[in-house]
């Protein structure tokens, strides 16, 4: 137990870093409540309701896309025998590798007028114009809805699936003995015991889809965040920009009030997990449904459009381009590095802190130090700028006030802001499984060096960091690949001339012109396996 | 009269492991049987296999549920869990988290109507006096109250014969033997049919009406408690019942009056209850001695031949291991157990004998 002067800056540091990580929501939401009320009118009478229906109108697409796709899949890997399960277990959690504005740019090439798939079919069937046949259109609200959930749905897959994995087996058992068929007993006791964990992994999808940019972007589909770009960037209308963040900031909070609400109900979870002999046995033309189903999802959210990347790759590939590929990547991953160091020391610290220190109020640090997973990167971006600013200009006064140089906009112009914003988006990551590690050590290990009458910092240095190895690995990894991929709060917040992968590929994207940044796609892809390859390994190995 | 359910040469194979072979049983309507034996043995597989979780690979189930209703599960006809008309109550007893202790009781009384599942449920209720908590969920209920959910929920269809997976381990030591009378009455007062299954000898001697016990896939013995413990009919069976030390013992010849030895005495061949002694072997071998503590007296007249290794205290006076002087010999032993109402000092070496004139005797399998 932390005792003495240690106890006491561990205690200052806790608090002031997890504040640290408040204040630019405090600050942005401060200065929205001091909006004047004219301007939201304004907004309200022009814009607004069509930014809010559409953000609305797509958060609950992509939420009941996700729950279609995710859930049988999850029942199917984790209650039948179907074919190639094992290899579909994994498979099916690789589209979160890919963001999804590359997958919106990707099928656009490939399913509009002029794109392949048209040209196939018009040169098949003979049609002369748009009027002999219908096709989709992907570049609307539904595509975008339909790209997102692609790519999205792997939370509901990953976290329902668990959930049935979890279930105690006797459960069904005695829903069996009590009369239900195999299917009876998935829709009485299954379903619903995993409902938690459903509605958990939903406001996960919503949040990320709210939280969205680059694919509403590029569909043109006008919602929150689009509206806070334009409006900061386009208008510079700094007020309406804080404005419309925090409305999208009510829509967040109601769904993490509501997530929070659905993992309070995630109790009785058991370690009983179904065995071989237990899972249904489908029928031939069950495996092929179902089959078709897990690899539609794979192939349409992860293969394909690794494919076309591929393809395109090969057929732009120069040197200049490599070059210019090397030096974004440099920058990228500078920032995530950065970003990923320092939220898990932050996270190490209040982990620890809330597991060892006596005080009461132990947990708050570690709770409020992850509010910012909530918050979209363009909101985030916001707040950053409207601390920081204004802290900029303070700086400066005091250093001409003192007849020294002005030091320039060095908080809100260099790539600290960038890294502040990371390090506040991605802590709860970094918490979470930190936290989830530290849960795994007994609480006897904490007490046992001091009956053997060794310190406190000595415990942690001998016991718990080299316990805890492969969470702090794992929570490094996630943050940095989260780093690599974000693009929103990048856009607003890099300094002059200063680009990184994923702002160099939206660039290209938004000019029609990915091809020449495959390479750096294929990159992020790339990265964005990284966890998924080594948390599966992971689990194999145990 | 017709069994309740008869089982024929069972056998259970899982992932070509042998599990259970060759079981037979059968119990009449209203008999309570107790399933006993080392972890590992197949007991739960056993319980498993009848209620439809598990594939047979060989055998029949018969199940008569009434004067000319019969179920018969084979390989052939395989039912499915639901149809069998089983109940079952588990070790963690499987109360839905999700459903109220009235949701619970009614969840396999789908195809009554409301009035007939809400009439049956205030049964249940009342029977278990349970009759205050319906509308409580199950983690707010205390062990011994879910038990009895769970117990509710298991009679609430009615089934024709009742399946206990260790059914007492979640609870109270000291509330278990209350429990277990109170259960045992009520399913005696309903006529129910009962297979409990535990690893703990005690349960079933408060239980069971019937005791079977098993070991590596096989039904040992089966019969009423104290005939299984005056007469067990092998090694393992006396082993996992504990009824008592094994002494380490020579055949000598045959045609000797006194053809048994041990390093505490000497029996003649006529003390035998059992005849496991093959008589057509002449060779002298190594056999153990089943020796209860009453067996064993103090004799001072012989030189000392044991030590005291451990002393307890229990309701018998004070308990004691003892262990051979000797130990370099193939007769040598170690924890013999012997009650005395004298006290001793570890370490302290006595004389003691055979004195008892019925004893039951194994070839080794074991080595204590």
């Amino acid at each position: 137990m932390l005792t003495g002067n240690k106890n006491t800056s561990w205690k200052f540091f806790s608090w002031f870093f997890a504040l640290a990580l408040m204040s630019p929501i405090v600050v942005m939401l401060w200065g929205s409540i001091n909006t004047s009320s004219d301007l939201f009118t304004h907004l309200w009478a022009t814009v607004l309701p069509e930014y809010i229906r559409n953000t609305l109108v797509l958060g609950v697409l992509v939420a009941l896309l996700s729950f279609c796709f995710g859930v049988p899949a999850a029942a199917l890997i984790s209650q039948t025998n179907i074919v190639m399960g094992k290899q579909l277990r994994w498979l099916l959690m690789l589209p979160l590798a890919m963001p999804a504005y590359l997958v919106a740019y990707l099928y656009t090439d490939l399913f509009d007028y002029a794109g392949p798939v048209q040209r196939l079919l018009r040169a098949w069937f003979d049609w002369q114009s748009p009027n002999d046949y219908y096709f989709f259109d992907i570049r609307t609200i539904g595509g975008a809805a339909v790209v997102i959930a692609l790519v999205l749905f792997p939370y509901v897959y990953m976290l329902t699936r668990t959930a049935f994995e979890q279930q105690d087996r006797n459960l069904l058992r005695a829903s069996r003995l009590l009369g239900c068929t195999e299917r009876q007993s998935f829709y009485q006791v299954a379903l619903p015991l995993a409902r938690p964990a459903i509605a958990v992994s939903l406001a996960l999808v919503t949040m990320e889809t709210l939280a969205d940019f680059a694919t509403v972007q590029y569909f043109a589909v006008n919602t929150l965040t689009t509206a806070i770009y334009d409006t900061w960037l386009g208008y510079s209308d700094f007020a309406a920009a804080n404005a419309i963040a925090s409305v999208l900031m009510l829509f967040i909070l109601f769904i993490v009030v509501a997530e929070q609400r659905a993992r309070a109900g995630q109790r009785h979870q058991s370690s009983r997990p179904n065995t071989e002999h237990e899972r249904k046995q489908l029928s031939f033309a069950q495996q092929i449904i179902a089959s078709i189903f897990c690899w539609f999802l794979v192939f349409s959210g992860f293969l394909l459009p690794v494919i076309l990347l591929l393809a395109m790759a090969v057929d732009y590939a120069d040197y200049n381009q490599l070059v210019a590929l090397i030096a974004t990547g440099k920058n990228s991953i500078k920032i995530a590095t950065y970003s990923a160091t320092i939220a898990t020391l932050i996270a190490l610290m209040l982990a620890l802190f809330q597991r060892l220190h006596q005080s009461r109020a132990r947990m708050i640090p570690l709770q409020i130090s992850g509010f910012g997973y909530a918050i979209p990167g363009t909101v985030l971006a916001m707040a950053m700028l409207a601390t920081f600013g204004p802290l900029d200009h303070a700086i400066n006064d005091v250093a001409k006030a003192f007849d020294f140089k002005a030091p320039g906009l060095i908080l809100s112009g260099t790539i600290f802001a960038i890294v502040f914003a990371f390090v506040v988006r991605f802590s709860a990551i970094a918490n979470g499984t930190i936290n989830a590690g530290i849960g795994q050590i007994p609480k006897s290990l904490d007490l046992a060096p001091g009956s053997l009458g060794v310190k406190t910092l000595s415990t942690i240095f001998r016991v718990h960091l080299p316990l805890l190895k492969s969470s702090i690995l794992v929570a490094w990894l996630l943050v940095f690949v989260e780093a690599m991929k974000e693009l929103p709060a990048v856009l607003l917040l890099r300094p002059f001339n200063f680009e990184t992968l994923s702002t160099q590929i939206y660039q290209l994207i938004s000019d029609e012109r990915l091809e020449q940044g495959a390479l750096g796609a294929i990159l992020i892809v790339l990265f964005g396996l990284l966890p998924i390859i080594f948390l599966n390994r992971q689990k194999d190995s145990k | 009269m017709k069994p309740l359910i008869n089982i024929e040469n069972l056998a259970v194979e899982l992932q070509s492991k042998v599990i259970l072979s060759q079981v037979d049983l059968s119990l009449q309507k209203g008999e309570i049987i107790g399933l006993v034996g080392p972890s590992g043995c197949g007991k739960t597989t056993l319980l498993n296999t009848l209620a439809g979780f598990i594939a047979q690979s060989a055998g029949t189930i018969e199940i008569n549920t009434s004067e000319n209703q019969q179920i018969k599960i084979s390989i052939a006809n395989m039912l499915p869990a639901e149809e069998r008309n089983i109940g079952m109550i588990f070790q963690d007893y499987a109360l839905f988290p999700h459903l109220s202790v009235n949701e619970n009781i009614c969840f396999g009384l789908k195809k009554l109507t409301k009035a007939e599942q809400g009439k049956r449920c205030e049964e249940l209720l009342a029977l278990l006096e349970l009759a205050e908590f319906g509308q409580r969920y199950p983690h707010q209920l205390s062990g011994g109250q879910q038990q009895r959910v769970a117990i509710a929920r298991a009679l609430a269809p009615q089934p024709s014969l009742l399946l206990l997976d260790e059914p007492f381990s979640n609870i109270d030591a000291r509330l278990r033997n209350e429990l277990m009378i109170e259960i045992r009455q009520l399913l005696k007062r309903l006529g129910m049919t009962a297979i409990f299954v535990t690893h703990n000898k005690d349960e079933v001697f408060t239980f069971a009406d019937k005791i079977a016990v098993m070991h590596q896939g096989k039904v040992l013995q089966i019969g009423a408690p104290a005939q299984v413990c005056q007469h067990p009919n092998s090694w393992q069976v006396a082993d996992f019942l504990q009824l008592g030390s094994w002494l380490p013992v020579v055949l000598k010849a045959y045609k000797n009056d006194l053809p048994i030895s041990s390093l505490i005495g000497q029996l003649a061949n006529c003390a035998l209850v059992n005849t496991l002694v093959d008589k057509s072997s002449n060779t002298t071998l190594n056999y153990q001695l089943l020796v209860k503590p009453n067996d064993i007296e103090l004799c001072q007249q012989q030189p000392d031949n044991v030590i005291v290794e451990h002393i307890g205290v229990t309701e018998q006076g004070y308990h004691y291991l003892l262990s051979s002087i000797e130990q370099h010999t193939a007769l040598a032993f170690s924890h013999l157990s012997f009650y005395s109402q004298e006290l001793y000092v570890l370490g302290d070496k006595l004389a003691i004998r055979l004195k008892g004139e019925r004893f039951n005797l194994y070839a080794v399998h074991k080595h204590h």
